[in-house]
């Protein structure tokens, strides 16, 4: 199959897909058995049926199901995804706003999870069966059992309650404004600002959490690490590369690793959905401002707007990274071509 | 099987560990030294070892270690029952899927993968949100999101089996379709199946532990490990409240995910060591 | 991948060393508190965070002393006058006020303000009801018309939600004072981010959820206040707070339990400070059958009341006291602990078996799973199921996400329920909402006219009319003694007020209509 009608056959498949996404957010969302009515107009204006009407009105509840769905879908396709009830900003806003610190946290959580993950696999693989693999093992089934909100409540009492060394929970110490918005990052835009300050202030709040959520990242990454680094090492070439004298270092960095990548890349991409997970707890316990804390509140207050809008960002992020991981894999596995 | 297990002592381990809760689980009445929502207020936020309660108590005077060792019988059984009910849809759907094929497996499909783009937790929050505060809403929330990955195992399985010789032999002696999928199909994707809950019973478990503690499982009286870390939190400084459950909760899961990885290891030889 | 490792560690070092460096000229105090803000519009806004905000940037027409609300003072009207009828007041305005660009108050921005409070329809739109009439005169007087005598009415005007604000500004942000202000006012989202009125204070930005920033009025006549800017950060985790007020990080935390309180004595960095508390926390009864069932019945509702533990909340929640009656403590003539209620579980079974329960019941109780400023209710709710199960009642927990509890509370349809309650006046006739005909007895609980004795609205009519100090009093007295003996509420505790402070803060007062003034907290000087 060449590459165009690969691309296109994928890309074709996404749409339902999302389609699909839509309407299962739109299902949940109006599950909701109270009315959204009551719960988010003020008490005074029960008996005020002009209100009550408009409200219906403006959030299209007086038409059927069907009706409001297909207003959703259209408003949708127009980048229109609502005004969220409880913030009365749109969604969209609020995604923007609350977005870069989940970016933030689990682009370092996931730095730190291959930090740890990657080293210790290899480690593992290269020194099968002895002390430091079985150690490794042990490691991995002990970072993905760990209940992640207990790990980042022992972290918080012990390296910020006890010991001060990390700062609390936030993205920044409370006094501090936040540094000229231009990534959403606070450290990028701390060091595009030139503000050091709060670039060491914003890495202090960020450690204990990334670390937390790097931890879990961590054991999935040394597994699939060990894995592959395993297979790599069992194939011709690099026993022809180490017949050839190369030194051993050489072979497992530049032969064996480059090549064991490829799993351990789709691993990291896959674990997006798991990601999420651990940041709805990670950012509930760190007061973080992002996406999963919004998700959480959005889900308790029924605020149906906000809940569709963050899972279908969400599902939207999945399906994306599975379509790329796809693509990657049409050039890495000849099968696929062939097929 | 003697073999494997003495190259993977921490199975053993786990075994025990998971032993040891289910016995503790059946016996809570027995083991535990007070009544689990007996109250004392006077007694409140004892220390560890003080008036008896080893563990401490908790913010209404509760003995933190009867309620840990109660809080077994609703975390294990709510970790089995989410994977029970998940593998059977899931089992169903896949083997429908594969069994079909054509249209039907694409949109069956196309259904699971809906289903496995949500995140857990997001997924699972939101139907909980909808459905109201309580254990078997948690559990039917988590198994509307488990099912898929049983789904697409299954459906790889019965693919696989569709046009084996026996099942080839079954349609030539006259045997129906529906009488194929249920003797010969599903028997045999009932292995894969059960490694694969062995696999995923720690990770039921944790997320579970998680949706209650963020306050969408149990009700607050409930010992229920997730929750009374969750209840913990509004007296962090004491910190026995939440960090007895805490431990609770990775031991087992840990034990469970010993099993799984050895049993990972066992039927994936490209893993096992030499 | 070693070096790399040894690399981040390094650099970790040298951020954590450089860590604390930053300094601050300016002068900031940051306020640790969990948010509740529905709008910083005075028309439209009803929450703690806005009487907060508002008494920082607005003023009223009269006010109440810094400490409590014992007395009613000038503050934007220097004088007033009421007619011998009792229906017409007319205020004199003090032209030492100017708004935060500069211009001065003027009779057109009271009336403008007040009429745009009645027609918007916003949360506090309720208090403005009762006012039939604001008019200019051309002396510069503004006179106000009520329909019928309420001597409280000077006290209602000190609600913060009588701020005046700047007519001109408002308008020419979409504001309007017209009858259908409901739909065409469109000032609101302006008056969230800025503000404008004649406070100390002006709204610097206010981002929902997340912190409002106060910067000073560049115009303000009086003396300036100690800080240039406050910071209020929503912090919603109480561990959180307390975290963040031991560092350091804040200065003052609002929102503590009384065990975080507690643990926090021993601090040499923090202070705390103690007063009477706002909030009643009771158990509603529903009076209709058909919802309240069992609870429905005047019997049960005293059986209940004489099942609590009283004395064992006072053990969970440290420096409480039990309420004498549904009438807030700190209110003029509110029935104190001394005459408080005791448990009498003997009573009230026989009660139970009267109403034709000897065996009990269930029910469930519906209550927020929230935690009311340091209260955990879920723990209050599980000591009630565990009282009231001594009296054979067997209860369930039903707690629900706040905004839904709340709405199925206000439409009337919970049964038996947990709530708690801060007077909306500074006067005892805020006990009326508890009384057949007021908002909580009928529209939440649908204890009717229809449904109650004649002797209790009686009581009710007369206490509303009249202005004699002492004879009021005693009217007062009655109508709690009728409610401890017919109401159909279970007062059960009435925790303090407990804020912690950093060392060095210096005039923090709590205050039961705008929470604290931030404009007379300071800080001493290192």
């Amino acid at each position: 199959m060449p590459l165009q009608v690969f691309f296109l056959r994928r890309l074709l498949l996404t749409i339902p897909l999302l389609i699909g996404i839509t309407l299962v957010s739109f299902i949940i969302a109006n599950a909701v058995p109270s009315d959204p009515v009551s719960a988010n107009i003020p008490q005074n204006a029960f008996d005020n049926e002009e209100i009550i009407a408009a409200f219906r009105a403006k959030w299209g509840l007086d038409k059927p199901p069907h009706e409001q769905y297909l207003t959703y879908l259209g408003n949708l396709l127009r980048g229109d995804l609502g005004v969220s009830i409880k913030t009365s900003k749109p969604v969209l806003e609020d995604i923007r706003q609350f977005l870069p610190a989940t970016i933030e946290l689990a682009s370092f959580g996931i730095l730190i999870g291959m930090a740890l993950g990657i080293g210790t696999g290899i480690i593992a693989a290269v020194w099968r069966n002895s002390l430091a693999d079985y150690l490794t093992r042990s490691n991995v089934v002990i970072g993905v059992s760990f209940p992640i909100f207990v790990l980042a409540l022992i972290g918080l009492n012990l390296l910020h309650v006890q010991w001060g060394i990390v700062a609390g929970p936030g993205r920044l110490d409370f006094i501090m404004r936040d540094p000229p918005n231009v990534t959403g990052l606070f450290m990028v835009d701390a060091a595009l600002a030139g503000q050091w300050d709060k670039f060491s202030n914003a890495f202090s709040h960020l450690i204990l959490p990334a670390f937390v959520l790097g931890s879990y990242v961590a054991g999935i990454i040394a597994r699939i690490t060990r894995s592959s680094m395993l297979e790599v090492l069992g194939m011709d070439y690099i026993r022809t590369a180490r017949s050839h004298g190369l030194h051993e270092r050489r072979v497992i960095i530049h032969h064996a690793l480059s090549n064991a990548m490829i799993p351990i890349v789709t691993v990291i991409g896959l674990s997006t959905a798991n990601l999420m997970t651990g940041a709805v707890l990670i950012e509930s316990i760190f007061a973080w401002p992002g996406i999963g804390r919004d998700a959480f509140r959005a889900a308790t207050s029924q605020d149906f707007p906000a809940i569709m809008g963050v899972s279908i960002l969400i599902a939207s992020i999945y399906v994306l990274v599975n379509f790329i991981v796809d693509i990657l894999y049409y050039f890495l596995d000849p099968r696929i071509r062939v097929a | 099987m003697r073999y494997h297990l003495r190259n993977h002592p921490m199975v053993l381990v786990g075994l025990l560990v998971v032993f040891g809760w289910i016995v503790v689980a059946l016996l809570a009445r027995g083991l535990a030294s007070h009544d689990p929502l007996a109250k004392d207020v006077s007694h409140r936020l004892d220390k560890p070892g003080e008036n008896g309660h080893n563990w401490g108590a908790d913010a209404l005077g509760r003995d933190i270690q009867t309620r840990v060792l109660h809080g077994a019988r609703i975390t294990i059984p709510a970790g089995i029952a989410v994977i029970i009910f998940g593998s059977i849809i899931g089992v169903l759907m896949g083997a429908l899927a594969g069994w079909l094929g054509g249209l039907w497996d694409e949109l069956l499909m196309r259904i699971t993968e809906l289903f496995m783009a949500f995140p857990t937790i997001i997924l699972a929050m939101a139907i909980t949100a909808a459905l109201g505060r309580d254990i078997r809403n948690a559990i039917i929330a988590l198994v509307i999101v488990w099912w898929p990955s049983y789904a697409r195992l299954i459906r790889g399985i019965v693919l696989e089996i569709k046009h084996n010789e026996y099942v080839d032999a079954a349609r030539c002696a006259g045997a129906t379709g529906p009488w194929i999928l249920f003797r010969t199909i599903l028997p045999n994707s009932i292995a894969p199946a059960i490694v694969l809950m062995t696999l995923d019973i720690g990770n039921a478990i944790l997320t579970f532990a998680g949706l209650s503690f963020l306050g969408l499982g149990p009700p607050p009286t409930s010992s229920e490990w997730g929750s009374m870390v969750n209840a913990g939190l509004d007296n962090f400084s004491q910190w026995w409240m939440w960090l007895f459950p805490g431990m609770a909760l990775a031991s087992l899961v840990m034990a469970f995910n010993f099993i799984g990885d050895g049993i990972r290891d066992i039927f994936d030889p490209r893993l096992r060591r030499d | 991948m070693r070096k790399s490792v040894l690399f981040v560690l390094a650099v970790a070092v040298v951020l954590l060393a450089g860590f604390g460096a930053a300094a601050q000229d300016e002068k900031v105090l940051v306020i640790g508190h969990t948010e509740q803000t529905d709008f910083y519009d005075p028309a439209n806004g009803f929450t703690g965070t806005t009487s907060l905000v508002r008494r920082a940037t607005y003023d009223t027409l009269v006010t109440f002393p810094d400490e409590d609300a014992s007395e009613i003072l000038p503050s934007i009207a220097s004088s007033w006058a009421i007619s011998d009828d009792g229906l017409h007041y007319t205020f004199t305005l003090d032209d030492s006020f100017l708004f935060n660009n500069g211009d001065s108050v003027t009779a057109d921005d009271v009336v403008f303000s007040i009429q745009r409070l009645k027609y918007v329809n916003g949360n506090p739109s309720f208090l403005a009801a009762g006012i039939d009439s604001v008019v200019a005169n051309e002396d510069g007087t503004v006179t106000f018309t009520l329909p019928e005598v309420r001597p409280t009415f000077v006290t209602e005007l000190a609600n913060t939600a009588f701020s005046i604000t700047n007519a001109d500004v408002v308008r020419a942000n979409g504001g309007t004072d017209g009858m259908d202000a409901a739909e065409t006012d469109g000032a609101a989202d302006y008056l969230n981010q800025n503000s404008a009125g004649t406070g100390p204070y002006q709204i610097d930005s206010w981002a929902p959820q997340d912190e409002t920033v106060l910067v000073r009025n560049p115009n303000y006549p009086g003396e300036a206040p100690y800080f240039d800017r406050i910071l209020i950060v929503n912090i919603p985790e109480a561990a959180t707070q307390k975290a963040a007020l031991e560092s350091g990080q804040i200065d003052i935390a609002t929102d503590l339990s009384p065990d975080q309180m507690t643990e926090l004595e021993g601090n040499p960095d923090v202070n705390i400070w103690r007063g009477p508390g706002q909030w009643n926390h009771f158990l509603i009864m529903n009076a209709d059958p058909e919802i309240g069932g069992p609870v429905s019945d005047p019997r049960v509702w005293l059986a209940v009341r004489l099942a609590l533990d009283y004395e064992g909340y006072l053990q969970l929640w440290p420096g409480s006291v039990t309420p004498g009656s549904v009438m807030n403590y700190f209110l003029a003539g509110a029935f104190q602990d001394d005459r408080a209620l005791s448990r009498d579980l003997d009573r009230s079974k026989a009660l139970l078996a009267e109403a034709g329960y000897p065996d009990g019941f269930d029910i469930d109780l519906k209550y927020p799973d929230w935690n009311a400023f340091g209260i955990d209710m879920n723990i209050n709710a599980q000591k009630v199921q565990a009282d009231l199960a001594e009296a054979g009642i067997n209860v369930t927990l039903a707690p629900g996400e706040f905004s839904i509890a709340l709405e199925e509370y206000r439409l009337g349809n919970a049964g038996f329920g947990y709530w708690l309650w801060g007077p909306d006046i500074n006067d005892p006739v805020d006990v009326l909402a508890f009384v057949p005909g007021g908002k909580v007895a009928t529209e939440r609980l649908r204890f009717t006219e229809e449904r109650a004795p004649a002797e209790i609205l009686e009581l009710r009519d007369a206490v509303k009319k009249e202005s004699d100090p002492v004879r009021r009093a005693e009217l007062f007295d009655q109508i709690q003694v009728w409610l401890q003996e017919s109401g159909n509420f279970a007062p059960f505790l009435y925790p303090p007020t407990q804020t912690a402070l950093r060392v060095g803060i210096n005039g923090y007062n709590w205050h039961p209509q705008w929470v604290m003034d931030v404009a007379i907290i300071s800080r001493d000087e290192m």
